[in-house]
């Protein structure tokens, strides 16, 4: 109690707010806010103010520009109108933001360190998005290759993959249709599934070719 | 339990308005309005004119006390303004300059 400063529900701050312990928002807060240490805006909290704190917790309504050494983190309930910019900035879900989001190094005091900032991390996204892209363009082909020779031995004689796909054939061929063209559509609807089509095909169409058969005799 | 606290080391350059009780233990300076009791602890300092309920000062005021209620200047507290109030109290150790105005 001594440390934590609380700013109540019935409170209404006009100024400018500094110091150096944790500080609770219930109340209205109109100007300004730095605070070395834990600043927390509560779910009836309203402020229309800067902050900048170490550590930012917002639950309630902020309109103004946040800033934290540490961390900023919207809960559920927040409502925030301006820039937020923090090392570390948690946006949980239920949260509502209006502004201009940034990770990084905090103290955003220069702007040619924000400059900075503001080109380092269209960069960034770019690579990141291309290293994971690379190992699944590798991992795929090896899959494919590998898996190419391993379901001709693995699916010919597995019988789910034919049981499901030789109801389609049998309606097709009852209701008078070509049944190497569903035997083809067949095989042609299966690729995308797995990936390798040659040996799908001949399982279909030993299935249709023996239900033609037996159809026909 | 109060349900404003400016606690020590924190620092209000501004009004401060509220419906509930307030507790200072850091700075304030500018406005101080409460509708309820305002308790000035020890170290705290306020450089403001205060309206508000019961109030209880042992830290330093410069500036008006005006209370609904009553005011109670403990040891320690340091005071240099103008108090209104229907009850006043200075106690043995509390420093104090200016004017009394009990509503008689």
């Amino acid at each position: 109690m001594a440390s934590v400063t609380v700013i109540g529900r019935g409170a209404h701050v006009t100024g400018r707010v500094t110091g150096a312990v944790d500080l609770e928002i219930h109340g209205r807060v109109d100007g300004e806010v730095t605070i070395d240490g834990e600043l927390t805006v509560e779910a009836e909290g309203l402020v229309a103010a800067n902050l900048s704190a170490r550590r930012l917790v917002v639950r309630g309504a902020v309109k103004g520009d946040l800033s934290a050494v540490d961390a900023v983190v919207l809960e559920n309930g927040a409502r925030v109108v301006g820039d937020v910019r923090a090392p570390r900035i948690a946006i949980e879900r239920g949260a509502l933001v209006r502004g201009y989001v940034q990770t990084g190094s905090a103290s955003a005091a220069s702007a040619q360190r924000s400059e900075a900032r503001e080109a380092a991390p269209r960069a960034k996204p770019q690579a990141a998005a291309a290293r994971p892209a690379a190992p699944a363009a590798r991992a795929t082909p090896k899959t494919q290759t590998q898996a190419r020779p391993a379901p001709v031995a693995a699916r010919a004689p597995a019988p789910a993959p034919a049981s499901r796909t030789a109801p389609v054939a049998h309606n097709s061929v009852l209701a008078g249709g070509a049944p190497t063209k569903s035997a083809t559509l067949g095989a042609g609807s299966a690729p995308p599934r797995g990936g390798p089509p040659a040996p799908v095909v001949p399982v279909l169409k030993k299935g249709s070719k023996g239900a033609l058969k037996k159809k026909a005799g | 339990m109060a349900s404003t606290v400016i606690g020590a080391g924190i620092t209000i350059e501004g009004e401060v308005a509220t419906d509930d009780d307030v507790i200072v233990q850091g700075t304030i300076r500018g406005k101080l309005n409460a509708k309820e009791s305002v308790t000035i602890e020890e170290g705290a300092t306020v450089e403001a004119d205060i309206v508000g309920g019961a109030m209880r000062v042992a830290g330093q005021v410069t500036g008006n006390i005006s209370s609904t209620d009553r005011v109670d200047l403990q040891p320690g507290a340091k005071v240099v303004g103008n108090v209104k109030a229907a009850r006043i109290t200075i106690a043995d150790g509390a420093q104090f300059k200016g004017n009394v105005d009990m509503d008689v």
